[in-house]
């Protein structure tokens, strides 16, 4: 009976386990080997190489390689907190009672289903210094300092209208975990407060922020994933620069494989991008509690 | 009393603001994209156009190139999340039914599928199907798109299988159904929507995927992400024909997740809800 129940699950999990192995594991076994070959894919004359460690001391000992990461982490951290900032405030906001805010979710949930193709092209618009509306709307604002320069010919506000397209573009995904983190939330806590004369402020602090916390870690960790990944916006929009102002991981890994060609190079830094990815994926099933079981 | 009144004004004070920073970009394109180019290059730009065209949606639906791509779009977006709902339906059913001592691994495997960086997967994509001689044909660009939809349906459509009460299949199959019958009969019918909103988002996923395409299409099978692209990096930019290339390539896909939206919402909030 037990092995028959054993042919059960395994039928039907199979296929797909089979699938993901093959476009999966061959893809990164391939990356791991090549990333200790030294190819120059313009270059057929010099051959495949192998290089032992080489590429991946080169990695290490490269300042570039360290910047990469620290910009990679600067726009994590900057757009997964503004995210949850403004996700948040949202979020609390729709959790009050009003009839419009059906209509209201439909519309925020709109930036979720553009490509970011298109959230690029729409923000390099945008922040066009000649065409685009922002630059002229901080200049009526005073701001004109910041406008001296094109805005995304500027390191410094460069990186931040990545940024900000980014956050444009994931905020309602955070907005949508916490609401629903909210509308699960026990009602006892909140009336025992309500009799013991707790204030709105107080209630907040004390119940709703330790009660929410499991949703707020859950978008945390898939927002810092994905955002990980960013590319499409900065390709866009940026290219990268100005210099490698914007250049994060997922770019630099891109721009040695196909604009500079050297593909073992580019193996080692994209199993950077991997163990990271790995790292954040564990976190995230300790927080829903997939290694317990049950 | 008061205090809530005070809430209510905050709140509706926060909605507005979050309604004009979504709606901002959305309707700067929407009007450019009606906007001859006199009006596309006034300085300071204007909001309103004031002479509605259609000439840049002239412009992009008579280049002979745009009803390919739009078809190369809908051919990998189709091919590769039908291929998502045949190989993550049962996957998910199964991790959701059966206790298996390997079950961590696996969703350890399909999450970290899911989450990988696509610029991981591209280069050794690129390399396996150049090496197989696979290039310029739609092959490696609709088994890269699954390969994030595949994973991504898995981890969806497991929470709405636990969501069905294993009692109701039980019964089925005390009254002489199989599982594979219970399953077809009781259990899918229930999960139907939960199986529209994953192949939108699945479809989502292939539609507005760009590193992939980028790197796998040729010329005769670029999908409109890569055309976007063509055009935002010529020199001129046209904006106006650009913001109409911008509004076909996302219009579809608004339609569909809004038809679905109450069940796109619960399975994007299904993993937090654990």
């Amino acid at each position: 009976m037990s092995e028959r129940k054993n042919f059960n699950h395994i039928q039907y999990i199979l296929p797909s386990l089979l699938f993901i192995l093959l476009i999966f594991l061959i893809p990164i076994v391939y990356t791991l080997v090549i990333s200790f070959f030294s190819w120059n894919l313009l270059r057929p004359d010099l051959g495949i190489k192998y290089v032992g460690f080489q590429n991946y001391l080169q990695a290490l000992k490269n300042p570039f390689t360290w910047e990469t990461i620290g910009r990679t982490f600067y726009f994590v951290i900057i757009s997964v907190l503004l995210e949850l900032i403004f996700g948040f405030s949202l979020a609390l906001s729709l959790n009050t009672e009003f009839k419009g805010w059906k209509i209201v979710q439909s519309i925020i949930l709109i930036p979720f289903m553009i490509a970011p193709v298109v959230v690029g092209f729409a923000w390099k618009f945008i922040v066009n210094n000649d065409y685009g509306p922002l630059p002229h709307l901080l200049i009526n604002l005073g701001l004109t300092s910041i406008t001296e320069n094109p805005l995304l010919a500027n390191s410094t506000t460069a990186m931040f209208m990545v940024i900000l397209a980014d956050v444009w573009e994931y905020t309602p995904f955070v907005t949508l975990v916490l609401l629903a983190g909210l509308k699960a939330l026990p009602q006892e806590p909140y009336e025992a407060a309500y009799v013991d004369g707790a204030s709105a402020i107080q209630r907040f602090f004390y119940i709703t922020l330790p009660l929410l916390r499991p949703s707020i870690m859950v978008a945390v960790v898939i927002r810092t994933l994905t955002s990980l990944r960013v590319f499409d916006t900065i390709f866009i929009m940026t290219g990268g620069g100005p210099g490698s102002a914007t250049e994060t991981l997922s770019f630099y890994g891109y721009r040695l494989a196909f604009q500079s060609y050297q593909m073992g190079y580019s193996s080692t830094i994209n199993l950077i991008s991997f163990f990271l990815a790995i790292i954040f994926t564990l976190i995230y099933m300790k927080l829903i509690g997939w290694d317990s079981n049950e | 009393m008061n205090k809530n009144i005070i809430i209510k004004i905050v709140s509706l004070i926060i909605v507005i603001i979050a309604l004009i920073w979504t709606l901002y970009p959305l309707i700067w394109i929407v009007f450019s994209s009606f906007k001859a180019p006199l009006e596309q290059f006034s300085i300071p730009p204007k909001w309103i156009p004031e002479n509605f065209t259609l000439r840049n949606y002239k412009i992009f639906f008579s280049n002979t190139e745009f009803i390919r791509t739009f078809f190369n779009s809908v051919l990998v977006t189709t091919s590769s999340t039908i291929l998502a709902l045949i190989f993550g339906i049962p996957a998910a059913y199964g991790l959701a039914r059966f206790k298996w001592k390997h079950a961590n691994l696996l969703s350890f495997i399909i999450l970290l599928a899911r989450m990988t960086p696509p610029v991981v997967m591209v280069l050794p994509f690129f390399l396996i199907s150049r090496y197989l001689n696979l290039s310029g044909t739609y092959i490696p660009i609709i088994i890269a798109c699954s390969f994030f939809s595949v994973p991504f349906a898995v981890w969806m459509m497991q929470g709405f299988f636990s969501e069905i009460p294993e009692s109701l299949e039980e019964a089925a199959r005390i009254d002489g159904c199989t599982r594979f019958e219970a399953l077809r009969k009781i259990v899918l019918p229930l999960v139907l929507p939960g199986i529209s909103a994953t192949s939108i988002l699945c479809a989502l996923i292939s539609w507005n995927e760009f590193l992939f395409a980028l790197v796998l299409t040729g010329q005769e099978t670029r999908t409109l992400p890569v055309l976007v692209n063509m055009f935002v990096s010529e020199k001129n930019v046209d904006w106006g024909v650009m913001s109409a290339a911008a509004i076909i390539t996302v219009i579809p896909m608004i339609v569909f997740g809004l038809l679905v939206q109450n069940n796109l919402v619960k399975g994007l909030t299904v993993g937090s809800g654990k």
